[in-house]
C-alpha cells in the first residue's frame, strides 16, 4: 500500500532533492524531481513556485529549462524540518 | 504530605508542559506544521492547568492558611488540563469526537450547568482519563510503525498520567486511602517520562521566530 505523505513531507521530499541529490551543478529539472519526490506535474509546480517566492529554492535558467537548486534558507528549514519530523515521531505525529 | 505531593506535581506539570509547548511553538513557526500548532495547544493548556492550581495552593499557603484549597480553582485547573489532553488526542485524528447532531452539541453542555464543582472535578477527570488513555495507546500504535523508541517513554508517560488521572478520580471514593498520593506520585512520573524524549531534541542553530526568506 502506497505511504500517505503530508504536504510538509513532500515539501521536504522535494528539498532534501535539492540538496542531497543533484543531476549536475545547476541544480535539478522539474522532471527529475517529479520522479525523485513522486509527484504529478501540476503539484509539483505550484510546490516548486511557493517554495521559490518563499526563498528556499532558488530557480535558473539554463539553456531554456527551469533548474532549480536549494538556498540558504532553504537549508535551514530542512534542518529544521528533520529536527522537528523526531520531535513529532516522539508524540506519535507526523508533520 | 499531599499538600507538599500536590505542589510538586503542579510545579513539575508546569515546566514540563511549559517546555514541552515552547519546543512545539519553535516547531510550528520554523515550518509551519499544524501538528506542531495543535502540541503547542496542548501542551500550554496543560501547563496553564497546572499553574492555576499550583497558584492556588500558594496562595492558600501564604495567604489564606484555611488549610485547603479552593475547589472551583482546582476544578478550573483540571478543565484547562482536560483541554490540553484533548488537543493531544485530537492530534491524533479523533475526528467524531463531538456528536454530529446539532440537538445533541446543545444538549451536551446542559449538564454542566447542572451540577456542582466537585461534580464537574469528577466529569473532567473521567473525561481526561479517556483522553490520555487514547492518546498513549495510539502513540504506542505509532511505535510499531516507526520505531522510535521516544514513543515508547511518551507513550508509557501519557498512560501513567492517565493511571494517575484514574487513581485520583477514584480516591473519592476512598479518601483517606494513599489512593490520591499514588495517584500524584505516578503522574509526576509520567510527566518526568513525557520530557526525557523531547528534552534529546537538538535545537542548536534553530532560528526563533524568524520566517525564512
Amino acid at each position: 500500500m502506497a505511504e500517505y505523505r503530508t504536504h510538509m513531507k513532500i515539501i521536504g521530499d522535494i528539498l532534501a532533492t535539492t540538496r542531497d541529490d543533484l543531476q549536475d551543478e545547476d541544480g535539478a529539472s522539474v522532471t527529475y524531481l517529479i520522479r525523485k519526490a513522486n509527484i504529478s506535474h501540476s503539484r509539483i509546480s505550484t510546490i516548486l513556485k511557493t517554495l521559490v517566492t518563499q526563498g528556499l529554492l532558488e530557480k535558473t535558467d539554463n539553456r531554456g529549462s527551469n533548474r532549480y537548486k536549494i538556498s540558504g534558507s532553504g537549508r535551514e528549514f530542512l534542518q529544521a524540518y528533520y529536527t522537528f519530523t523526531n520531535f513529532a515521531d516522539n508524540f506519535g505525529l507526523v508533520i | 504530605m499531599d499538600f507538599l505531593l500536590e505542589n510538586i506535581l503542579n510545579l513539575v506539570g508546569f515546566l514540563v508542559g511549559l517546555a514541552i509547548g515552547i519546543m512545539s511553538y519553535i516547531g510550528f513557526r520554523n515550518t509551519g506544521s499544524p501538528t506542531l500548532f495543535r502540541l503547542t495547544i496542548a501542551f500550554s493548556s496543560i501547563s496553564l492547568g497546572f499553574f492555576v492550581i499550583w497558584t492556588g495552593y500558594v496562595v492558600e499557603d501564604f495567604v489564606t492558611k484555611s488549610g485547603s484549597v479552593e475547589r472551583s480553582i482546582q476544578t478550573v485547573g483540571i478543565a484547562i488540563q482536560m483541554v490540553g489532553y484533548f488537543f493531544i488526542a485530537f492530534s491524533h485524528s479523533i475526528k467524531s469526537f463531538f456528536p454530529k447532531s446539532s440537538y445533541f452539541r446543545s444538549v451536551i453542555i446542559l449538564p454542566l450547568f447542572l451540577v456542582s464543582s466537585v461534580q464537574l472535578e469528577h466529569i473532567f477527570r473521567s473525561v481526561s482519563f479517556i483522553l490520555l488513555a487514547y492518546g498513549a495507546i495510539e502513540t504506542m500504535l505509532s511505535y510499531f510503525e516507526n520505531r522510535n523508541k521516544g514513543a515508547i517513554s511518551v507513550s508509557a508517560g501519557l498512560g501513567l498520567l492517565a493511571l494517575g488521572e484514574f487513581l485520583g478520580w477514584y480516591s473519592f471514593v476512598f479518601p483517606e486511602s494513599v489512593l490520591y498520593s499514588a495517584s500524584m506520585i505516578i503522574k509526576i512520573g509520567g510527566l518526568i517520562l513525557l520530557f526525557i524524549p523531547v528534552s534529546k531534541v537538538p535545537l542548536t542553530k534553530m532560528k526563533f521566530d524568524e520566517d525564512p526568506k
